[in-house]
């Protein structure tokens, strides 16, 4: 069962796979329209699994930013580059939970 | 982008030799496990979600016994790729149907200052389209001519 940033990274990695398919398709692989529709509709579960504040958040920074989900590197917000407080970086690696970035208010995900 | 270019994006704990999967499933989620052992990546999970569904899309098997699995996944630091061999074959559902040996498995984040995702895997695709490179690759059995190969 995943958590709800977890359900977000597979939203956005879902939005990156749709986004590219045409160009991924110029290099010769395989891609298919009704697979596009599998997609669509993984896309359509997955955004049922989030709340809707939450998915609201995520479309308005991907609006904003393209990418909403940011990977924090040491201490650092690597979409603003923004040292994170301590607080927040133990928030993080407790509890798993949707954080968004107190510089640019992006989702951020804790790689390592 | 150069092919010698790629060679940064493999790792030696990223080289297997002898595929133990049966199955595309299996290779891909061993390939996977790879990357976890590895520490390049922590979410197993994620990254397979992420496999499985860019095959439901249509096989990354490219036909000539080739695969390169591959998608950008938040879960990535960076861009990384995996290869593993496999004697006996995989069913890939490949363009050409055949069974497939050789699998490059091509993880990147969402977004690279360099923006080297779609080039690398072009520049893969160009050069398992010849025939001398795809039998040299099938001959190699350890990682320094894997990448000798790459950097001739």
């Amino acid at each position: 069962m995943k958590n709800e940033l977890e359900i977000l990274v597979a939203l956005q990695d879902l939005d990156l796979m749709l986004k590219e398919l045409d160009e991924v398709r110029q290099l010769g692989f395989d891609v298919r329209s009704e697979g596009e529709e599998a997609l669509a509709k993984a896309r359509e579960e997955l955004v049922g699994q989030i709340s809707k504040p939450l998915l609201g958040n995520y479309e308005r920074l991907r609006a904003k930013y393209k990418r909403a989900i940011v990977p924090v590197k040491g201490d650092t917000c690597l979409g603003c580059f923004m040292k994170l407080p301590t607080y927040l970086l133990t928030h993080m690696q407790r509890d798993q939970r949707v954080i968004n970035c107190e510089g640019c208010g992006r989702i951020l995900y804790w790689l390592k | 982008m150069e092919i010698q270019e790629i060679t940064g994006f493999f790792k030696e704990e990223l080289f297997v030799a002898d595929l133990k999967g049966k199955t595309r499933d299996e290779v891909l989620d061993e390939l996977t496990e790879k990357f976890i052992s590895g520490n390049f990546i922590k979410n197993h999970e994620l990254v397979l979600d992420m496999l499985h569904r860019r095959e439901s899309v249509g096989s990354t098997g490219i036909g000539h016994g080739i695969a390169i699995p591959h998608g950008r996944t938040t879960a990535a630091p960076e861009l990384t790729i995996a290869f593993g061999k496999s004697s006996a074959g995989v069913e890939w559902e490949a363009l050409d149907g055949e069974p497939v040996h050789l699998v490059f498995l091509v993880i990147a984040p969402p977004y690279e200052e360099n923006n080297h995702y779609l080039p690398t895997l072009g520049k893969l695709v160009e050069f398992l389209s010849k025939a001398e490179n795809r039998d040299r690759l099938k001959a190699i059995d350890n990682f320094q001519d894997f990448i000798s190969l790459f950097s001739q």
